[in-house]
C-alpha cells in the first residue's frame, strides 16, 4: 500500500492541468537542423548546369585570352578606364596591369607568339601596361612595336645561286658587262608580314656531347638542296636574342648556321622579316647520349624557300 | 511522442525548403576554373566585341577567328552574325554594333539587317 500525499497530488494534478503545447519545440529544432543540413547539401552536391560564368571565374588559359581581348579592344578605343575596370572585374591577384604584363612575358615566351595575330596580340598587351608605366619580361623577347607592313628596309643580299666566273676569252668582254660573281641585289623586303618567303620544314633532334645544345639551322632554296648564305637566322630566349646568320661556316655548307642555346632555357626561333616562328619554343633539356654521357639536347632545324 | 513526430516531420519540410533557398539563391556555389564557353552570355558578347575591335583595329581575321574559337561556338562566323543581329535588334551601342558589322563582313556574314552599320568612305576620305 502507498500513500500519495496531498502535495504530490497537486504537484501531479497541476501537470496535467496545464495546456498542452501544439508543437515539441525539440522535434522543431531537431527537424530544422536537420531539414536546412539537407537542403544545402542537396543544393550544393547535386550536378547542376553551370550558366552565368563570369570571366574571373574562367581557367587560367581563357582568362589569359580574355586579358588578350581587353588589351585588343584598348588597342582600338584607347579608353584606359574601360580595360582597367575590366582587368579589376577578372579580379587577377594584386595590381592587374602588372598581372597584364606577367600574362603577356607567358605568352611571349610560348608558342603563343608563333604567329603575327599572337605577336599582334602580346604587343597590345605591352602597348597596355608600358603606358600604365608597367613593365614585364616580354619587353625583352619582343620588341614592342609593330613594324608597320608598309615599312620596308633595304638589306644587301647575295644571289641566291652564285656562280662561278666565266673562263677567260680571247675577246674580253667590256667592263659592266654580266659578271660571274655574286653580285649583290638591292632587295626591298617588307620587314612585317607576309612572312613568306621561306617556311619551315622540320624539327629533328639529337643527342651529342660534341654538339651539345646546338641548334644547326639549314636554309635552302625552294628545291629543298642548294643552301642559301646570309640569310639572317634569329633566336628568341627570356631576357634576350640573338641574331646568326647562313653561310658563315662554309665546311659546312652555304645553308649551315647554328646557335649555342643555355641549359634549361626555351628559343623560339625565326627568319626575322622572311618566315614566321616555329610553331614550338625549342628547350634546352638535358639529355643522355648514346654513349651515356650527359648533354643537353641539339634541334636541327630546317628552313626551305617558297616559290 | 506523436506530436514531437509530427513537429519533426514538419519542421525538416519546411528546413528543407529553407536549406535550398539558401544553397540555390543567396549562397550558390561559384565554380572556377570554367572554361569559356560556359561563360553567360552577355559576357560571351562583350568577348565578341573586343575581338571586333580587335579586327577593326589589324584586320586579322585569322587571329579573330582564333580568338573567338575559345567560346566553344560551332560555327564562328554565325556566332559573329547572331551577335551582331542582337546587338542591332536590341538596340546596343552602335559603336559595338558597327565593330561586329565589320567584324560580321569580314567573315562573309553581312545581312541586309546589318548595312546601314556598314562603315561608309564619304567622298574625299580615304583611297
Amino acid at each position: 500500500m502507498s500513500e500519495t500525499s496531498p502535495s504530490n497530488n497537486r504537484v501531479r494534478n497541476r501537470r496535467y492541468e496545464r495546456p498542452r503545447r501544439v508543437v515539441s519545440w525539440i522535434g522543431v529544432l531537431l527537424g530544422a537542423s536537420i531539414g536546412i543540413a539537407g537542403g544545402l547539401l542537396l543544393a550544393w552536391s547535386q550536378p547542376v548546369q553551370e550558366y552565368d560564368t563570369a570571366p574571373w571565374q574562367l581557367d587560367a588559359d581563357d582568362r589569359a585570352a580574355y586579358v588578350v581581348a581587353i588589351a585588343l579592344r584598348y588597342n582600338q578605343d584607347g579608353d584606359v578606364g574601360g580595360a582597367v575596370q575590366q582587368l579589376i572585374d577578372l579580379r587577377l591577384p594584386g595590381d592587374p596591369i602588372e598581372q597584364m604584363a606577367a600574362i603577356a612575358c607567358q605568352l611571349a615566351t610560348t608558342g603563343y607568339v608563333d604567329n603575327a595575330s599572337g605577336l599582334r596580340a602580346v604587343r597590345a598587351m605591352m602597348r597596355f601596361y608600358q603606358a600604365q608605366g608597367r613593365s614585364g619580361c616580354a619587353d625583352q623577347v619582343i620588341a614592342a612595336d609593330d613594324p608597320a607592313a608598309t615599312a620596308f628596309v633595304d638589306i644587301q643580299a647575295p644571289t641566291s645561286t652564285p656562280t662561278l666566273p666565266p673562263p677567260d676569252t680571247k675577246t674580253p668582254t667590256p667592263d659592266g658587262g654580266v659578271g660571274g660573281t655574286p653580285t649583290p641585289n638591292i632587295l626591298i623586303i617588307p620587314t612585317s608580314p607576309p612572312q613568306t618567303d621561306f617556311t619551315f620544314v622540320n624539327a629533328a633532334t639529337f643527342c651529342d656531347s660534341t654538339r651539345s645544345g646546338l641548334i644547326e639551322v639549314y636554309v635552302y632554296e625552294v628545291n629543298g638542296a642548294t643552301g642559301v648564305p646570309g640569310q639572317a637566322v634569329r633566336a628568341r630566349w627570356d631576357g634576350g636574342e640573338s641574331t646568326f646568320f647562313t653561310g658563315l661556316k662554309p665546311e659546312r655548307g652555304t645553308a649551315y648556321a647554328d646557335f649555342q642555346m643555355s641549359e634549361n632555357l626555351s628559343y623560339i626561333l625565326d627568319m626575322p622579316g622572311r618566315a614566321d616562328p616555329l610553331a614550338q619554343p625549342l628547350v634546352a633539356v638535358t639529355c643522355t647520349t648514346p654513349e651515356g654521357q650527359r648533354a643537353v639536347i641539339g634541334y636541327r632545324v630546317t628552313f626551305r624557300a617558297l616559290e | 511522442m506523436k506530436r514531437f513526430l509530427l513537429s519533426l516531420l514538419a519542421a525538416l519540410v519546411i528546413g528543407l525548403v529553407i536549406g535550398l533557398y539558401l544553397g540555390w539563391v543567396p549562397f550558390p556555389v561559384q565554380y572556377v576554373d570554367s572554361p569559356a564557353r560556359d561563360l553567360a552570355q552577355r559576357y560571351k558578347d562583350e568577348y565578341t566585341v573586343m575581338i571586333a575591335a580587335g579586327y577593326q583595329a589589324d584586320l586579322d581575321l585569322t587571329g579573330a577567328v582564333e580568338r573567338l574559337r575559345v567560346l566553344g561556338v560551332e560555327n564562328v562566323a554565325q556566332h559573329v552574325q547572331e551577335v551582331a543581329e542582337r546587338y542591332i535588334t536590341t538596340s546596343r551601342d552602335v559603336a559595338e554594333i558597327q565593330l561586329l558589322v565589320v567584324l560580321a563582313e569580314g567573315m562573309g556574314r553581312l545581312t541586309p539587317m546589318m548595312e546601314p552599320f556598314r562603315p561608309v568612305t564619304l567622298p574625299g576620305q580615304g583611297s
